[in-house]
């Protein structure tokens, strides 16, 4: 049986993120993919690095868990490169926004680059 | 960053006090002890120091239970079920839209957090437990002691006077004290903790362990002063999979002794990457201030007076820009920055304990020393050493802490050498002499007033004193006003320190030259 894997684009990215579907954002990262997480805890010398396809399936795991939700908009292609932002609300009211930056190589993510800022 | 805001979630009709805190990509809850308060645990420096940590690599998750600290109070004579109180966890983690989250059970939280993971694993990440037990009586008091702790909780509650039973190594720390007597007063009333700990006392949970699916951590200090070790090396063998790391230490909360080390284990057991020390060694002097009694004061009046230096101590070290590092007994370590600090906060301390009425022996050292957690080092071992050689009144350093303080105006003599244990060769040693000695020993005598001094004007003036002239006729030779005379006379003799007219003109005799006076 053929296996249709799904595109790696814009719109699939904003149909996982607004799901919460953590199987279907981790099938778009490649293996050896790299997450960068810049916040307050993580600054921009020393990133999150979240390394390989099995830790970046535990991370979606674990944001997809949280019963909250998440609006992604501005989304720009151009090339292999895609950017887009992201705005989080847990449901105390919390609010999380997001932009990420997405290298793509054979169709998947390669590695991203994702700065937050939370209402604390 | 802003306060932390404290929120309510329902749980049946009851309000259960949270708050969130950090940015982590995982959820962490932190279920306390036998009482706790959401407001207090961030005063306490080991305990903020310990959440803190958690925080920065998980979005953690805190709560008072009900009955407890900021949570709704509720009827002291039917406090909830272990069950009911396990609830509250789901109605927390509802409330923050933590769909599944890590579960980090200390101590009594730790029974609750067992019977979380075995009700709703599908919600459990993973679990970790800190001093935990499944059977109260077996691993932490026989009923026959049971009685005697509630007895004190009862009669003695909000006094601190539980400590011993959970912390005896900061027993002796006063601020420590005080803080534990509000946290127990700000927690739970009396009665309700008297009930709780009979609660407790019926804790077993024995029966759900092998129902426990989620991948496990258990850490437990050595020589834990509440629970017996025993308790989590039977929970390493009842819950599939569970990973023991058994720690040294004795003293049972979390959020004292070395809190470092038991963030590291959770933090490499969550993320699966070892933690990132934020800082290895920095160069620090270290002061360590002995206290003892030469007065023969009794233990009551001895105990009083020590009380009292430890908290100006305290005072004093926080306003020499200095950190308090920890005390062992009598000894008091603090750190500072540079051995010029050190040194006048050692010299106001020696005032102090003059002042307080005890004896004081102090040594001051520099070296490296680790940035987190007491500093244990060589640097710390040499201090206290220093600290022990020093005689009353001393300021022992090594002679390291007068060369680098050069400059400073800090004045040192040179003190020998001497032998310690650790070191290959004697060391050099220094005493701090007191800064009084820096002032001059005498006022320099005045130097003679030079006619220098005196304006072109007042040699006139002075000159036709020296002859004899009255104020008015000066005043008329000069064209100038009777009180602009006598106002220049006035400032003459100022200027000149002498005493009358008469010394004026005779002044001005011996220094007539070519060019007058």
């Amino acid at each position: 049986m053929l296996t249709k894997t799904q595109t790696v684009d814009g719109a699939a990215i904003k149909k996982a993120i607004e799901g919460r579907d953590g199987k279907m954002l981790s099938s778009f990262y490649n293996d050896d993919a790299l997450v960068r997480v810049i916040d307050r805890n993580n600054p921009p010398s020393k990133p999150r690095e979240i390394r390989g396809r099995a830790a970046i399936t535990t991370f979606w795991d674990d944001i997809c868990s949280r019963a909250m939700t998440h609006k992604v908009d501005a989304t720009i292609a151009e090339g292999d490169n895609l950017a887009f932002t992201q705005a989080c609300v847990y449901p105390d009211g919390t609010k999380v926004f997001c932009a990420a930056m997405l290298e793509l190589k054979n169709g998947r993510i390669a590695r991203q680059t994702v700065v937050q800022a939370w209402d604390e | 960053m802003r306060p932390i805001e404290t929120r309510y979630a329902r749980s049946g009709d009851v309000r259960i006090a949270y708050q969130v805190v950090g940015q982590g990509s995982f959820d962490l809850v932190f279920v306390p002890g036998f009482i706790s308060n959401l407001d207090l645990q961030w005063e306490d420096e080991g305990y903020s120091r310990l959440l803190k940590r958690l925080s920065t690599f998980s979005r953690l998750i805190l709560f008072d239970k009900r009955g407890t600290g900021l949570s709704d109070r509720v009827d002291n004579r039917h406090l909830p079920s272990l069950e009911t109180r396990m609830d509250d966890v789901r109605a927390v983690m509802d409330a923050t839209g933590s769909g599944r989250a890590a579960i980090l059970g200390a101590s009594e939280g730790a029974p609750m957090a067992m019977l979380f993971a075995a009700t709703y694993p599908e919600r459990t990440r993973a679990l970790v437990l800190y001093g935990g037990y499944a059977h109260f009586h077996k691993w932490v008091m026989p009923p026959e002691r049971l009685e005697a702790f509630i007895e004190t909780a009862e009669t003695a509650w909000g006094t601190g006077a539980t400590l011993p039973n959970f912390a005896p190594g900061r027993v002796d720390d006063t601020h420590f004290a005080q803080w534990w007597a509000r946290f127990e007063r700000l927690s739970a009333g009396p009665t309700a903790a008297a009930t709780l700990a009979r609660m407790n006392a019926g804790i077993d949970v024995r029966g759900i362990l092998s129902a426990i699916s989620a991948p496990t951590l258990l850490i437990h200090r050595r020589n834990d002063a509440r629970v017996d070790p025993e308790a989590s090396r039977f929970l390493a063998r009842k819950i599939h999979g569970a990973r023991l790391i058994e720690i040294p230490g004795r003293d049972h909360p979390i959020w004292t002794g070395d809190v470092d080390r038991v963030a590291d284990l959770i933090e490499e057991c969550l993320t699966g990457q070892p933690a990132v020390a934020d800082t290895e060694r920095v160069l620090a002097a270290l002061l360590v201030t002995r206290i003892f009694d030469t007065a023969k004061l009794g233990d009551r009046m001895w105990s009083q007076r020590s009380q009292r230096f430890q908290e100006t101590w305290r005072l004093l070290v926080g306003r020499h820009g200095g950190r308090i590092a920890g005390t062992h007994g009598e000894l008091m370590i603090s750190r500072f920055d540079g051995p010029g600090r050190a040194i006048r906060c050692a010299a106001a301390l020696r005032d102090a304990a003059q002042q307080v009425g005890v004896a004081s022996a102090q040594g001051v050292h520099v070296g490296e020393i680790e940035m987190r957690g007491q500093p244990v080092g060589l640097t710390a071992r040499v201090t206290m050493q220093l600290a022990t050689h020093a005689g009353h009144g001393d300021i022992l350093a090594s002679r390291l802490v007068a060369e680098l303080a050069k400059g400073s105006g800090l004045r040192f003599i040179d003190a020998g050498r001497i032998s310690l244990d650790e070191l290959g060769e004697p060391l050099p040693v220094v005493q701090a002499t007191s800064e009084q000695h820096l002032e001059p020993a005498c006022r320099h005598r005045p130097k003679a007033p030079e006619p220098a001094t005196l304006t072109a004007r007042e040699s006139e003036v002075v000159n036709l004193i020296a002859d004899g002239m009255s104020n008015a006729a000066i005043a008329a030779e000069l064209r100038l006003s009777e009180h602009t005379v006598k106002r220049h006379v006035a400032n003459i003799l100022l200027k000149l320190d002498l005493p009358s007219r008469a010394a004026a003109a005779a002044f001005s005799a011996r220094h007539t030259g070519p060019d007058g006076p």
